[in-house]
């Protein structure tokens, strides 16, 4: 059960160095309670789209910090963010991941509670007793007591006090803005599928692989050959679209040149200018993107259009929890289970007004990467179970991420490096050191 | 009503198909599709559409060749050490359709194997085959994993 951590700031921060950070951090189970507490219990948290949440009664079902949630849409229209357990004898109530009822009904007693939480019936109301108050809401579903949207994205925090949403996420909106920005109706949908992957792996691990853009040329190697071996075109499915993805992997030093790595504060990170030399870049022919590009035209007019398609930013972590990708309509949502477990849960959006094609793209991409057969993915979760099996088996304190130390340089906003640094995982342990000795990050 | 010799060459096609995976002969394996044949892992139950929705797998002949080759490849990492498979193939109901594609429903079970971790995976799969020579090739197969939806466990030899 949950520990009560007791870590001074002194001790956090000796475990993160300039060029390391002590294997504890993902090792301990006492330093991932501590998180909980800190990180995931005191920040704005992602758990939700409202395309997830239509209609009143609509739900969705997540994790914040150490507890199962559900995100419900009331009959106010508003959203809530109710822990998933009946105030009567603590039963979990809501046991699937998504869908719409009037009610949250639990079945032990037959207690049942509206979507904004508060107690709708009970039966045989005359055996409760007279003090039995059924507005009182210590007899309703626990609200958690901060939800804000921003753009359609629902954030929440467990702490009583939060500093408003936008300190905490606000350089990096202009990344969910951009998103909104490619749908030519200015509106996207979350789609219905997606990924849950687990792996047995600290949560971080999962952010550090995403802003590490020198890996994907050993670790998918195997990938990047055969994709290489196959010619173009052979494939009739999807205009090459897998073959090139697996193929885009194979970096080399032509690929690198220019792009940059940004660490902003609050451990945000993103890559950026990723396709000048490239890399995942549109085919000369594509049809299907004219057509796209041409409904943003005369949604945007051309300039504005221009300069939304030429945001080519990649791996846009919005710490602690979200990964953007915009250009191919993706998202991911670290979930952290226990210290050495991780759902990492992978989601693509619709662009209202653009062609079909475009969401079937963001289908195939989502597919590609993250389905439970994907060629890329896998490899990667290999690799940070590797990395968690070695830090739990092996007592040697330090983890290296000095890679790119003294070629680092502070830029507007932040900190800027070349690619093959590991500027961005500093800068994520900068920040998570901040909060986990109780500072702002 | 299908004779019950086309029956045992439908049964017999399914095995080698399930003896070749496990054998380690992916090559070979794959030899067994058309060259436009389709393998369509559905990611959702009754799942009707790979275009909208997600899929586990959804690939034509050329892209399972980049994953046979990966497979047989010793860098991919997912497969060091070399995972084995035990597939176990049932409940097979053979018709035929009008243009006298053979359709093949069965149920398997998938015991995989790798570095001492063992995995089961497990549902109903239909193959959709079309005659060549004294035997047949795959035109559509779909796989429907009993826990499809719902997380799961990396999958890294085909079903």
């Amino acid at each position: 059960m949950h520990t009560d951590p007791s870590l001074t700031p002194e001790e956090i921060r000796a475990m993160v160095r300039p060029d390391s950070v002590h294997r504890r951090a993902y090792a301990d189970p006492q330093i991932f309670d501590l998180e909980m507490q800190r990180i995931y219990g005191r920040q704005w948290i992602y758990l939700a789209h409202e395309s997830q949440l239509k209609k009143p009664g609509a739900f969705f079902r997540t994790r914040l910090a150490q507890y199962e949630v559900i995100v419900t849409r009331h009959t106010d229209d508003k959203v809530y963010v109710l822990h998933n357990r009946c105030p009567h004898r603590g039963a979990r109530i809501c046991m699937t991941d998504s869908g719409t009822s009037r009610l949250l009904n639990c079945p032990y007693h037959a207690w049942s509670f509206n979507p904004d939480g508060t107690l709708s019936t009970v039966p045989h109301r005359e055996s409760y007793p007279a003090s039995f108050d059924m507005t009182d809401p210590k007899y309703h579903m626990e609200r958690v007591p901060h939800v804000e949207t921003y753009r359609g994205f629902i954030f929440a925090t467990l702490n009583p006090d939060p500093r408003p949403l936008l300190d905490q996420i606000g350089p990096m909106t202009d990344i969910i803005d951009n998103l909104i920005d490619r749908a030519p109706d200015g509106e996207v949908e979350i789609a219905d599928s997606s990924f849950s992957l687990v792996y047995k792996g600290n949560w971080k691990l999962h952010l550090e692989n995403a802003a590490d853009i020198f890996h994907p040329t050993f670790v998918h190697a195997s990938s990047v050959g055969a994709a290489r071996r196959t010619p173009a075109g052979k494939s009739k499915m999807d205009q090459d679209q897998v073959r090139t993805m697996l193929e885009a992997n194979g970096f080399g030093k032509d690929q690198w040149e220019g792009i940059q790595l940004k660490g902003l504060a609050n451990g945000h990170t993103y890559m950026t200018n990723f396709y000048r030399k490239g890399v995942v870049a549109h085919q000369a022919a594509d049809p299907v993107f004219d057509r796209y590009k041409a409904a943003l035209v005369a949604a945007h007019g051309p300039d504005k259009a221009d300069a939304v398609l030429a945001v080519d930013r990649f791996n846009n972590i919005i710490y602690p929890n979200l990964v953007f990708n915009a250009q191919h309509q993706q998202m991911r949502v670290t979930v952290p289970l226990s210290h050495d477990t991780t759902i990492i849960r992978v989601h693509c959006f619709r662009l209202k007004g653009a062609p079909d094609e475009m969401f079937h793209r963001a289908i195939r991409f989502l597919s590609t990467l993250a389905s439970p057969a994907s060629m890329i993915f896998s490899d990667d979760v290999e690799m940070l179970e590797r990395t968690q099996a070695g830090l739990d088996l092996d007592p040697s304190p330090w983890v290296d991420f000095s890679r790119g130390l003294d070629t680092e340089t502070a830029g507007e906003g932040g900190q800027i490096s070349g690619v093959a640094s590991e500027m961005p995982m500093r800068n994520q342990f900068k920040a998570w050191a901040a909060l986990m000795a109780g500072e702002a990050a | 009503m299908i004779d019950l010799e086309t029956r045992a060459r439908v049964q017999d096609f399914l095995f080698e198909e399930a003896r070749r995976l496990d054998a380690g002969e992916f090559e070979a394996w794959l030899d067994l599709y058309e060259e436009d044949g389709i393998y369509w892992m559905p990611s959702q139950r009754g799942q009707t559409d790979p275009l909208n929705v997600a899929s586990i797998i959804y690939e034509d002949h050329a892209i399972l060749s980049i994953r046979v080759q990966r497979l047989l490849e010793a860098r991919a990492l997912v497969l060091t050490p070399m995972p084995y498979t035990t597939h176990l193939v049932t409940n097979v109901v053979v018709s035929m359709d009008e243009d006298g594609l053979v359709k093949a429903a069965s149920a398997f079970l998938c015991i995989s194997m790798q570095g001492g971790e063992q995995k089961i995976f497990a549902g109903r799969q239909t193959h959709t085959l079309a005659p060549a020579g004294d035997s047949y090739l795959i035109r559509h197969k779909r796989v429907d994993l009993v826990n499809a939806g719902s997380a799961l466990p990396l999958m890294t030899i085909p079903i």
